[in-house]
C-alpha cells in the first residue's frame, strides 16, 4: 500500500502544495508548473498595472500569466525564498497557506526601479487541489503598500 | 456531538454571521462571536492585538466612514483543523476620515481574504486578514505613500 492510499484529501492536498512551495523556494519554475494542472486559473489579487489606456490584472492561467509573474519575479529578485508559516485544508482540496517571501531587488520589477533593497512579505495564498492531487486554481493576496515601502518605492501607481 | 459535516456547516454558518455584523457596522454583534481573549491580525496595517480593543475599533472606524459598507462573500471553506477560509469584497463610499485617507466621497471596492480560527467551544478565537491596502489607497484617491493625508488634501483642493 502507497502513502498516497492512505492519506486523506486534505493531507494529499496539503502535500502539493508543500511541493509547489518547495519548487518554488528552489525557484525552478517549471516544477512549480508541473504541480499544477495545464489548464489552471490564477489570480494575484493586488498585481495591477494602471496605464492610460487601461488596467491589466495578474488574472489569467497559471501556464501564462502566472508562469510569466513568477519567471520575471526571479529574475528581479534572484534570491526570491519563502517560509510556509501555515497551511488549511479541508477534504473538498481547498488550502489556504500563510507564506512569507522576501528577497534581494537586483533589477527593475514592473513600476518598482531596483534600488538593490530586501522585502519579507506575508502572503496568503489560496489553492484548489484537483482528485489527482494537481492545483487547479491559485489565488494570492499580499499588501503592495509594505512591500513598495521596503523597496522604498512610495508612489501609489 | 456535531460531526465533521456539522462542524464545516457551522464554520460557514459563523463566516455569514461574522460578516453580516461587520456590513452592519455593529462590532458588539461580531464580538459575541467571539471568545473573551480572541485575537485580531490584520496584515496590511500591522495591527496585532484583541478583538475587544484592536477588532472594535478597526470595525467601528471601517463602519463609520463607509456607512453604506456592503460585505459580499465570494468563497469560503472551512479546514480540518477548524480554520474557516473566506474571501470577500468589500464596497461602499467614503464619508469620513479612514485610516489617515481625508473623506473625497470616493467609491471603493477591496478584494479581501479572512482566516477565521474557530475554537473548540464554536466561538472564533483568531481573526486573520489579508488584502492590498495599496489598492485601497488607489481608490481613495492617495497618489504616495509617505503623504497619504496630504496628497488626498490636494487633490480635494483641486477638484
Amino acid at each position: 500500500m502507497t502513502t498516497t492510499a492512505v492519506m486523506s484529501r486534505a493531507e494529499r492536498a496539503t502535500r502539493t502544495v508543500t511541493e509547489f512551495f518547495d519548487a518554488y523556494r528552489a525557484r525552478e519554475v517549471e516544477r512549480m508548473v508541473e504541480c499544477c494542472t495545464p489548464n489552471a486559473d490564477f489570480r494575484y489579487v493586488p498585481f495591477e498595472v494602471w496605464t492610460r489606456q487601461r488596467v491589466i490584472h495578474g488574472d489569467g492561467k497559471v501556464c501564462t500569466v502566472g508562469k510569466a509573474i513568477w519567471v520575471s519575479l526571479i529574475d528581479s529578485f534572484p534570491d526570491l525564498t519563502n517560509e510556509v508559516l501555515s497551511i488549511h485544508s479541508d477534504e473538498d482540496g481547498n488550502v489556504a497557506a500563510e507564506v512569507t517571501i522576501g528577497g534581494t531587488q537586483s533589477k527593475d520589477f514592473g513600476v518598482i526601479a531596483c534600488g538593490g533593497g530586501h522585502y519579507d512579505l506575508p502572503h496568503l495564498f489560496l489553492f484548489h487541489v484537483d482528485s489527482d492531487d494537481l492545483i487547479d486554481d491559485i489565488v494570492c493576496y499580499w499588501d503592495n503598500v509594505d512591500w513598495k515601502t521596503q523597496l522604498d518605492w512610495l508612489e501609489v501607481d | 456531538m456535531l460531526s465533521e459535516n456539522d462542524d464545516l456547516d457551522f464554520g460557514r454558518a459563523l463566516v455569514h454571521k461574522f460578516f453580516e455584523y461587520v456590513q452592519a457596522g455593529d462590532p458588539d454583534a461580531i464580538l459575541g462571536l467571539t471568545s473573551a481573549e480572541a485575537t485580531i491580525t490584520l496584515v496590511p496595517l500591522g495591527i496585532r492585538g484583541l478583538m475587544a480593543n484592536e477588532g472594535v475599533a478597526y470595525f467601528a472606524s471601517l463602519a463609520s466612514a463607509f456607512p453604506d459598507l456592503i460585505v459580499r462573500i465570494r468563497r469560503v471553506f472551512t479546514a480540518t483543523d477548524g480554520t474557516a477560509v473566506a474571501e470577500v469584497t468589500i464596497d461602499g463610499t467614503q464619508a469620513g476620515e479612514f485610516l489617515g485617507v481625508v473623506n473625497q466621497e470616493k467609491h471603493f471596492d477591496l478584494d479581501q481574504a479572512w482566516l477565521l480560527k474557530i475554537g473548540p467551544d464554536q466561538q472564533i478565537v483568531a481573526v486573520t486578514g489579508y488584502w492590498d491596502q495599496n489598492q485601497l489607497y488607489r481608490r481613495l484617491g492617495v497618489k504616495r505613500l509617505d503623504r497619504i493625508t496630504i496628497t488626498a488634501l490636494e487633490q480635494s483642493a483641486t477638484v
